[in-house]
């Protein structure tokens, strides 16, 4: 009893928090869960709400300040349950297939960038970009056979490739490689939107998921791309070097070495495409007639232009939205503790 | 999205239906039309109802996709002009559409109506008929709703306060002065003497039309509100629309204190709940006071939009007072002009699908369009279709039937009337860049005075500034040609 | 065979990630940018175009649409006078030195751009905010940008520092946190809204008690501005959060723990071991950040539709806009040069404050 009491903001044992540190965060941590939470709370009493319980609301308890209903859940699921679980379907068909093309194609070229040394001539580049530009011009705007235009473009590109690129050396790297691929989300949507529905239209993909799951793919590749980059980059090299000695390939080595180990990264990037591709709107409501609408365009068909937003169906949408990406981020939050857990024995 | 909001209507529905669908022939089996239009209930709950009877009819079906509002017309325009032809039929604002008929892209619809000894072209009133669903003398859209503004009160208010509906905007602002501040719903709250929606890329430009065009336009409706129909020169920068702009944000002072973020929809639903004294609509507040939950049912009536004693003289571009001159039209010399805010809502048919279908489709609207269908479905508030059509107006049986007292029904009729085959009805844009016109420049402008951030000189100089530039890109002439004929001058 | 492929591994994981952004990339790039020099008019059997040169850029940068884009210019204040010219002098000072000490034109070419953006950045901000000129769209977009990004970054990191320590029930928290980015931008717009409402929305009594009753934060520009400022931070600071974590998490733990044991204070810790760590993850997670706000327009356009007059309205809901009424020719050209802006800030961000820290790093 000789030593004397700690204070309140030291801690009583290495590696532990003092208590006053501990109050505080869980003070900070208390009120933002409250703030994160409270507007997702007025959604659910909303979803419950009568027309006139919103127009002359506030209203803030079920059952005591208001009588709840489940009239917007059941002209929802009951009424109109075929449009509204199509549309259910068709995002998670959608987004499911997104994000698997784009995380497994994305960290792919991410660990290539982390690992291989590219050089690649900038003037064979050009050329490249310079005939893909104009098969796609001469598809698009001028309606030459797609086929064909392709079938010239990769004939002329391979007789001419190595001359072309014979012309002037300048050599890039991979950081030119690595921005130019992040750079692909600078350019506002809106823009795209139209030439990427005329592509589709003329290879007859419009209103079709495959549309859709393509367009979100590439849209969300350089997140992946970026993301699992710095990931693969933390990971030492020496496991993969002891294991190349021991004559393993580079699929080998990236599936069986890098993939378990960068867990965590893969978690927390599926988890942010998956969310991404989930809640677009502008190109579904593109590529989609009625065959493959979203669950975003249901959202924003809620509001009925002159009539006003049906607050209490729009708030049912929202929050069945919600539902499986709650559901999906429990799962991979096991994972990303145990990515953790791996690091941690083998530290 | 479809069916819903039906409670009450659909017994009524149900007995005015029977009679009118004929044998079953099946002779469109194996059709499929696809309709494109915002989503439901409203418009397009009740294309679907109708195609359901249609498809039992004539074995056709009708499959009704919906997409947001606000893309709505983007979407029709890509797919009908790169040839994807996924939508067969169209059914938006009518003033979009000719914008898509000068692209050759929408089907005329002459022969067909020629053909058709269903539709009764005479019954429906002469706006609607000769320059809404016309383009250049061809009829290419069919008619679903009919659009125009109203000014609506609360009769039990007025009463209450010994005063008359206004008969002119300056009598609106007194009006709307005097009962602000009262509580109008009994809940111990004071509520607001002028409900207009004022908000950005809404509906605010509709409204700033509704006041403008009683002193813009005075000798009908060919007279126009926007140009000289010779040289596209912008009528706008006069003292009409100035005074138009200040009036506009002068009812502010009477409104909710967010009201330049209120959209039409918060609007109506602060109107239904009793808190406005005044306010400006299309035809839909009548049907829509009378649904459950409404505050206001058998409480409010309904004029013609407000008019004005002073008119535009073209030559000075000042205002003047009215005479028999200037004002043809005046009523104890006040001269009305009630706008056709936005068209109404129309379908028109793709001009590349085949000719089955075309008839097929031309079937169904007509069916749509034809007094036994439209006269049952413009008395239900959740279909969103306003009359357009005099048998519509002639009885206040089906309007009782709907629920509206016997009081009230002859109210809203009348001022629909009145409004509907005003000589001096004022038409909305149709020619091309429409929207851009309107929707983007004068909304924009309209907004910027509204928030302070401009004054209404340079507001109405940018106004035209634009207006010029968008003339040029589209071609002069070109637009002159359409402007003339849209407002029926042949010459 | 086998041996081939070994040869070619590096290119073929690459392959496929490349071929599919040329794939939807370039066409669309392309025609976007042919579309900002041009009029086109969609009709049948396809569309009409006619070149007209830098008429869209003319019209957005000095004709009828230079108030939208950037502002009203009239008089500068003296205050503005004062910070532009003591800015451009600083900017001046840094090419020089970057000029003197090592000269190399790439660099050199690199620099000269960023520089003339920013001094062009600069004087927007002097001739309008410092002067009391209404700014326009870039203005509004660059406040969403920095003070949004800002914002967003200090409060993600600073919870996602609280959620790795050692805490019971953080994984509550880590999942509760989360949910804000599982709402589609569309949903979050309407939610605010409904949240804001001054007469029906939770708030209404709070806003009557403090007087507040005839002030609509929706009618107000900086309100206004502000408040679509929050709604975008309560979306986006999750994912600030979750990658922070996930870097912080990634942080060796025995390293810390060693410098506990040295006696180092939290603070030192953090600054010498964890930061260090997780830079590189926080360099990227801003890019990204900044990148998608640069694109900002599902809130404005749902809580305010721009409004009061233009001040909410970002650079991308005015090519939004554009487009909506068929003016594909100026939502390209607005487009454009919101994507040349906000490649120049990225690429210098990028090169000049990542890349060299991470070369003082090494």
């Amino acid at each position: 009893m000789s030593t004397r009491r700690p204070g309140l903001f030291e801690p009583r044992a290495i590696g532990q928090m003092a208590p006053a540190t501990k109050i505080l965060l869980y003070t900070i941590l208390i009120v933002w869960a409250a703030f994160v939470l409270f507007p997702i709370y007025w959604l659910l009493i909303t979803s419950v709400k009568t027309p006139a319980a919103v127009n002359q609301g506030p209203f803030f308890l079920p059952f005591i300040d208001f009588e709840p209903s489940l009239h917007a859940w059941k002209e929802l699921f009951v009424i109109d349950y075929e449009d509204t679980l199509r549309a259910y379907m068709n995002s998670i068909i959608i987004s499911l297939s997104a994000t698997a093309l784009s995380v497994l194609v994305g960290s792919m070229a991410a660990y290539a960038l982390s690992r291989v040394d590219y050089a690649p001539n900038l003037i064979t580049i050009l050329y490249f970009v310079a005939l893909l530009a104009g098969v796609g011009v001469a598809v698009g705007i001028y309606d030459v056979d797609w086929m064909l235009a392709t079938a010239v473009a990769v004939a002329l590109f391979f007789l001419l490739a190595r001359a072309v690129g014979r012309i002037y050396e300048v050599r890039l790297g991979n950081g030119d490689i690595l921005f130019w691929i992040i750079s692909q989300r600078i350019l506002a949507p809106i823009v795209v939107v139209v030439p990427i529905y005329m592509m589709f239209q003329s290879v007859r993909l419009l209103d079709t998921h495959l549309a859709i799951i393509l367009t979100y793919a590439v849209v969300n590749l350089p997140i992946v791309v970026w993301l699992m980059y710095d990931f693969f980059n933390s990971i030492p090299r020496d496991l993969e070097e002891s294991a190349q000695i021991d004559g393993a390939t580079m699929i080998g080595t990236f599936r069986e070495i890098i993939l378990p180990l960068s867990r965590a990264g893969l978690a927390a990037t599926t988890l942010l495409v998956m969310i991404l591709s989930w809640n677009e709107y502008l190109l579904a409501l593109f590529l989609s007639t009625t065959k493959a609408q979203t669950m975003p365009i249901l959202v924003a068909a809620m509001n009925a232009g002159e009539r006003g937003v049906l607050w209490w169906t729009m708030s049912v949408t929202i929050v069945v939205m919600i539902i499986p990406v709650v559901v999906l981020a429990v799962i991979l939050q096991k994972y990303i503790t145990k990515g953790l857990l791996v690091g941690a024995v083998k530290g | 999205m479809l069916k819903k909001l039906m409670t009450g209507s659909a017994l009524a529905l149900a007995t005015a239906l029977t009679p009118t669908v004929g044998s079953a022939d099946g002779h469109y089996d194996g059709v499929v039309i696809n309709i494109l239009t915002r989503p439901g209930p409203v418009i397009a709950g009740r294309i679907a109802e109708r195609g359901e009877e249609f498809k039992e009819m004539t074995g056709a079906e009708v499959r009704v996709a919906e997409v947001p509002f606000s893309e709505l017309f983007q979407k029709i325009l890509t797919d009908w002009a790169t040839g994807t032809n996924s939508i067969d039929v169209g059914v938006f604002a009518s003033g979009w559409g000719v914008e898509l008929v000068s692209g050759d892209l929408v089907a005329n619809l002459d022969p067909f109506i020629e053909a058709d000894d269903k539709i009764d072209l005479q019954d429906i009133a002469p706006y609607f008929r000769d320059f809404n669903q016309k383009v250049q003398g061809s009829t290419y859209f069919i008619t679903l709703d009919g659009d125009f503004q109203m000014l609506y009160y609360r009769t039990d208010v007025l009463e209450e306060a010994g005063l008359e509906p206004p008969k002119t905007w300056e009598e609106y602002l007194e009006v709307a002065a005097a009962i602000h501040g009262k509580d109008m719903n009994g809940d111990g709250e004071a509520d607001f003497g002028s409900c207009i929606f004022k908000k950005r890329n809404a509906q605010s430009y509709f409204a700033v039309q509704s006041m403008a065009a009683s002193r813009v336009q005075t000798k009908g409706t060919s007279e126009g509100l926007y140009f000289d129909p010779e040289t596209m020169k912008p009528k706008i920068n006069n003292a009409a629309w100035k005074k138009a702009f200040e009036i506009y944000k002068a009812t502010g002072e009477y409104g909710p204190p967010e009201e330049l973020n209120h959209d039409i929809g918060d609007t109506r639903a602060l109107a239904i709940g009793g808190r406005c004294g005044l306010m400006i609509d299309w035809g839909d507040i009548g049907p829509l006071s009378i649904e459950e939950g409404s505050q206001i049912r058998d409480k409010v009536g309904a004029v013609i939009m407000p008019g004005s004693t002073e008119a535009l003289d073209v030559e000075t571009g000042e205002l003047k007072a009215c005479d028999a001159d200037l004002c043809p039209h005046a009523v104890d010399g006040i001269n009305y002009a009630p706008f056709a805010a936005f068209g109404g809502w129309t379908a028109a048919i793709s001009a590349t699908v085949d000719d089955q279908k075309k008839q097929a489709a031309y079937d169904f609207l007509s069916y749509m369009n034809q007094a036994a269908q439209s006269n049952v479905d413009v008395t239900l508030g959740w279909t969103g279709y306003n009359p357009y059509r005099n048998s519509q107006l002639e009885s206040t049986a089906a309007w009782v039937e709907a629920g509206f007292s016997e009081e009230a029904a002859e109210n809203y009729l009348g001022a629909i009337k009145e409004s509907l085959n005003h000589p001096n009805m004022a038409s909305d844009f149709r020619i091309p860049g429409a929207q851009q016109y309107t929707g983007v420049v004068l909304d924009r402008e309209l907004a910027r005075y509204l928030a302070d951030e401009i004054t209404v000189e340079e507001a109405l100089e940018n106004i035209e500034e634009g207006w010029e530039e968008i003339t040029e890109d589209f071609g002069r002439e070109e637009q002159a040609e359409i402007y003339a004929l849209s407002l029926g001058i042949t010459n | 065979m086998n041996e081939w492929l070994d040869r070619h591994m590096g290119r073929l994981f690459l392959a496929p990630a490349v071929t599919l952004i040329l794939i939807f990339s370039i066409f669309p790039l392309v025609a976007s940018l042919i579309l900002a020099f041009s009029r086109l008019r969609l009709r049948g059997g396809g569309f009409t175009m006619r070149w007209v040169g830098f008429r869209n850029f003319e019209k957005q940068l000095f004709g009828s649409e230079q108030f939208h884009l950037l502002g009203t210019f009239t008089t500068v204040s003296i205050l503005g006078w004062i910070v532009g010219l003591a800015g451009t002098g600083l900017l001046i000072w840094w090419m020089v030195r970057y000029a003197r000490t090592r000269f190399h034109w790439v660099g050199f070419l690199g620099r000269m751009i960023t520089f003339g953006i920013a001094v062009g950045l600069l004087w927007l901000f002097c001739a309008t905010l410092l002067s009391g000129n209404p700014f326009g769209t870039v203005g509004t977009t660059l406040f969403y940008v920095f003070v949004g990004c800002g914002i967003q970054f200090l409060i993600g990191t600073a919870l996602a520092f609280a959620c790795s320590q050692k805490l019971r029930g953080r994984t509550t928290f880590r999942v509760i946190f989360f949910v804000p980015m599982m709402v589609t931008p569309i949903g979050v717009g309407y939610t605010f809204r409904m949240l804001a409402d001054v007469t029906k929305g939770p708030f209404a009594g709070v806003w009557q008690w403090a007087g507040l009753g005839d002030f609509a934060w929706a009618t107000d520009p900086w309100a206004a501005r502000i408040f679509i400022t929050v709604a975008d931070s309560w979306q986006w600071i999750p994912f600030v959060f979750i990658m922070m974590l996930a870097a912080f998490e990634s942080v060796p733990r025995d390293l810390v723990e060693a410098g506990d044991l040295d006696g180092a204070s939290p603070w030192q810790s953090f600054r010498e071991i964890t930061w260090p760590h997780v830079m590189p993850i926080a360099a990227t997670v801003m890019l990204i950040r900044a990148i998608e706000a640069f694109k900002i327009v599902d809130l404005p356009n749902i809580m305010t539709s721009g409004g009061p007059g233009i001040a909410t309205e970002s650079v991308s809901l005015q090519a939004y806009y554009a487009w909506r009424s068929l003016d594909l020719g100026q939502a390209s050209a607005v487009a454009y040069i919101l994507l040349f802006v906000t490649v120049v800030i990225c690429v210098s961000f990028f090169n000049l404050v990542v890349l060299s820290r991470v070369r003082a790093q090494k």
